[in-house]
């Protein structure tokens, strides 16, 4: 069993990562509510928008254009796709719904695939000069990439709980969550907060994608899968409804797959957390269960 | 629909009547199909392509199941490529390990199959389809996880089976009657029939109209008594099994398994392909198997980047899921004979006709080939 | 004989059943109210899909709550949805020989045609019900409720959006469902023509809240009974 200074570094990294899995998460869970729609692309539309702005600072750009350019491109790619495919499934449910999304994670997966192809030599990576400051806390490295990154997390999920009560749109959405039709008879302009909505997410997974690109990997695999998976199942475990309970499982989902890093027996199985994690949460939340539908399919 | 073709003539009794003719020129038509498939092709198709119709065979008991799951039932499941990864792993691992006639070891793994496959979907079962779909998705994450690491057998000892400082590999054994490439291929149609008449069994009688009822709501088959946890549990390891076979198929076929041959992406182009293909019909699977095996080759063949056809499938979800549900299979007839109502319509003028029938045949044409894609 | 004691249902902060009790005399019962009184949450605590916060329900001497959904409908419980539950591409036999029943062989057989000629309106048993026209589908539902020994028959609005011609029709079926089948009926509708024509009993449900029930007559001229429909803008 590996000592506690074994574990220190990576308790840093797992909540740095679980951060922005708790940023993803928030994001999925609003658009959810909002839309009915579980956004599967949103870790290859980071991800695309992260090989992006690696091209962009390979030609010479400044390092802020290139983040930017990857922020913004996440929330046109999302927008787009939302606008036009919600009208076209719409009342389909949210399985189908979801499913559809898949289709545009392929589309851009074959694309970055074809546009960036992973020939020898150096591959390719995204760095920030937050990467080499930092601070020590004890024996422990902190680099600021670090700190932002689960400063985003509370932030955004903090900032979006704001929203959601506290805001006109953030009260729509919360609305539309509830009762679409009815929503719509109140006056509620449904297609402009869906379309908020759409453009919220996709910008988070932009933010989430050049981040992940950074502390993790320039990857697509690693950004279109892994990451959706982990911020998934933190999504899961929230029910898809709750933004705290997502955060939560975002964090400890991070904390617990570095975690396993210096403990060799089982390290190599890591990436498995998340799956573990949200089915213990599935077989917990069937106990109370009468039916499979719930009212909002009923 | 292939698989309704059901009693005409009102009858007054209770028995309605079985066979009819329409039914009967279908199933000759299949039947002839599948001899020539079996016969006709091997002498004709190089070793390359001999290779690839044994996949598009095996893959096409994969998206049957698939299909099952989600055109039958109404599970869609994200995580086929994580069955028949431990498919493949369980026939390897038992070819290796013993001696046992072929055919015994396709049955173990499909049942073993069968079991890991309902326990891992089993906490999803009662919950929304959504929440399934989702667990699927992050099994087949997992399962490749713990493929990169613990490896396909190759020969080795131990639980695992795999050594990985073995310097000659051996190649995973093939039945004795089915050693040839062309001999293995056609062993791998008879088995995919056999799975496909199993499959059929099952919706012609009544798990498969329970399922018909609980994909149409399932509030309504409680209501009507079928215990719907049960039947869908029932869905899953059948499909679990029928992949389970397919996957020690493979492990027969390609000889020697590496984990990167299942990337994580084509657990969701298996769902697209059989989409695409038409998940109601059981030509529907044939046709996705074509997709998902067939094409890359092809693309290989002549230097296409295989990229390309994911784009293609990722479209074709979308497109699917949005205009066309029931998929080529489904589309296709339908062109068909809209293509046949307007050739018929124009041979009666024929002033009008030669011109007039030239631009509305590609136009046509243009339609079924758009909604093909 | 139903009895139904101090049924209450919450759902996210939403009373649907506020200290609902009742009894359900043998033959058709009416259940009446204005939209979200709390009907169609009775029929999904009956059939099993909600859990109540609250109350028992005793039919014929048997705790129905402790029963699992699908064994209430082995039980006997059949209900009919506000949407089309037959299967379009399955004939009109197989969609009412999927509901469960005790009975076996060519026993069943007959009972399932025995249900479908019951229902009648031309329906026939291996015509294809995406064939049928919205009223014959309408029987078709009926036929399912009505096969394999029930004993509780929940019918959710019937008659909604068909024409007067399958209605008058449809009334007389439902009429006749008692003497067919031996079970007690409990109808949901708004079409208070057809309430008057078929049931015997009737109760009414406001806001979750019970507000009238007796003899069908007698309900409907209840000032409180007009005054939750009027005050609704509704019927």
């Amino acid at each position: 069993m590996p000592s506690w200074a074994e574990f220190q570094p990576y308790i840093v990294t797992g909540l740095a990562l679980g951060g922005l899995y708790a940023l993803s998460g928030v994001g999925l869970v609003v658009l959810y509510r909002a839309t009915g729609v579980l956004n599967l692309a949103f870790g290859a539309v980071g991800a695309m928008g992260a090989f992006i702005a690696y091209s962009l600072i390979q030609a010479g750009d400044p390092g802020w254009v290139a983040w930017i350019t990857c922020i913004v491109f996440g929330g046109v790619v999302t927008l787009g796709y939302g606008m036009v495919f919600g009208p076209a499934l719409a009342g389909r449910g949210p399985l189908v719904q979801s499913i559809s999304t898949l289709g545009l994670a392929l589309v851009l997966f074959g694309v970055i695939d074809l546009a960036w192809p992973t020939t020898g030599g150096q591959s390719p990576s995204i760095s920030f000069p937050t990467d080499n400051g930092g601070f020590s806390v004890g024996q422990l490295q902190v680099n600021w990439t670090q700190v932002i990154a689960l400063a985003l997390g509370v932030a955004i999920t903090v900032g979006t709980a704001a929203f959601l009560r506290f805001s006109k749109l953030g009260t729509a959405m919360r609305a539309m969550a509830n009762d679409r039709e009815i929503t719509a008879t109140l006056g509620v302009p449904i297609r402009r907060v869906e379309a908020a909505a759409w453009l919220g997410c996709g910008l988070l997974a932009g933010i989430a994608g050049i981040m992940l690109a950074d502390l993790s990997a320039l990857d697509d695999t690693t950004l279109t899968f892994t990451v959706v998976i982990s911020s998934l199942a933190a999504a899961l475990i929230g029910q898809l409804r709750s933004i705290p309970v997502t955060f939560a499982a975002a964090i400890v989902i991070g904390l617990v797959h570095d975690l396993i890093t210096p403990i060799t027996q089982i390290s190599n199985y890591q990436d498995m957390t998340p799956f573990v994690l949200a089915a213990i949460a599935l077989l917990v939340m069937s106990r109370g269960q009468v039916l499979s539908r719930s009212r909002e399919e009923g | 629909m292939i698989d309704t073709a059901g009693p005409k003539a009102p009858a007054a009794s209770s028995r309605p009547p079985v066979l009819d003719r329409r039914s009967l020129t279908r199933f000759a038509v299949i039947a002839v199909l599948l001899l020539l498939a079996i016969f006709a092709l091997p002498p004709l198709m190089s070793g390359y392509y001999t290779d690839t119709m044994t996949q598009v065979a095996i893959y096409s008991i994969v998206t049957l199941g698939l299909g099952l799951l989600v055109g039958r039932v109404g599970l869609y499941s994200l995580g086929q490529l994580a069955v028949l990864m431990i498919g493949a792993w369980v026939g390897a691992r038992l070819l290796f390990a013993t001696s046992q006639p072929y055919i015994l070891v396709l049955i173990e793994a499909g049942l073993v199959t069968a079991i890991i496959g309902s326990l891992i979907t089993l906490p999803a079962l009662r919950l929304r389809g959504l929440y399934l779909a989702l667990i699927t998705l992050m099994l087949a994450g997992g399962v490749i996880v713990v493929a990169a690491t613990l490896n396909f057998p190759n020969g080795g000892g131990g639980f695992s089976g795999y050594n990985g400082a073995l310097l000659h590999i051996p190649a995973i054994r093939r039945p004795s009657y089915a050693g040839t490439d062309p001999a293995f291929y056609r062993f791998s149609v008879i088995v995919a029939i056999v799975m496909f008449l199993l499959v059929y069994a099952h919706l012609r009688t009544r798990p498969g109209r329970n399922w018909a009822a609980i994909k149409q709501s399932e509030p309504a088959a409680l209501a009507a008594g079928i215990n719907t946890t049960y039947y869908k549990l029932w869905a899953l390891a059948l499909s679990a099994f029928v992949t389970g076979v397919a996957g020690a198929l493979l492990a027969g076929a390609d000889r020697e398994l590496f984990s990167i041959d299942f990337p994580i992406q084509n657990s969701i182009t298996l769902l697209a392909v059989v989409l695409m293909g038409g998940a109601f019909s059981l030509a529907g699977a044939v046709i996705a198997a074509f997709l998902q095996a067939f094409l890359p080759a092809l693309l290989q063949n002549w230097g296409v980047p295989n990229d390309w056809l994911i784009i293609l499938f990722g479209i074709g979800v979308m497109q699917v899921l949005a205009t066309a549900p029931g998929g080529i299979a489904d589309q296709f007839p339908k062109d068909m004979k809209r293509l046949y109502r307007l050739i018929s319509r124009l041979w009666r003028r024929p002033e009008a006709g030669i011109q007039a029938g030239a631009g509305g045949v590609s136009g046509a044409a243009g339609v079924s080939g758009g909604d093909g894609a | 004989m139903i009895e139904v004691n101090d049924l209450t249902v919450r759902y996210g902060g939403v009373t649907s059943l506020d200290g609902m009790s009742l009894t359900f005399a043998d033959g058709v019962c009416g259940l009446i109210g204005p939209n979200g009184a709390g009907k169609t949450t009775f029929f999904n605590v009956l059939s099993g899909f909600v859990r109540p916060a609250a109350g028992t329900v005793t039919a014929f001497d048997e705790n129905l709550l402790r029963m699992t959904h699908f064994r209430r409908a082995r039980w006997g419980v059949r209900r009919t949805f506000q949407t089309e539950q037959a299967i379009s591409d399955l004939t009109v036999y197989d969609n009412v020989a999927m509901i469960h029943s005790r009975l076996r062989g060519a026993a069943r057989r007959d009972d399932v045609v025995a249900s479908i000629e019951f229902v009648g309106g031309g329906v026939s048993p291996w015509a294809k019900v995406g064939s049928l026209t919205a009223g014959q589908r309408r029987l078709v539902e009926v036929a399912r409720a009505v096969t394999g020994k029930p004993r509780l028959i929940l019918l959710d609005e019937p008659a909604a959006g068909l024409p007067d011609e399958e209605t008058a029709h449809l009334t007389a079926v439902i009429r006749g469902i008692p003497e067919q089948t031996g079970a007690l009926t409990i109808l949901v509708d708004h079409d208070m023509a057809l309430v008057s024509a078929v049931c015997t009993t009737a109760a009414v449900l406001d806001f979750g809240k019970l507000i009238a029930s007796g003899p069908t007559a007698a309900v409907l001229r209840d000032e409180h009974v007009m005054r939750a429909y009027l005050g609704t803008a509704e019927v």
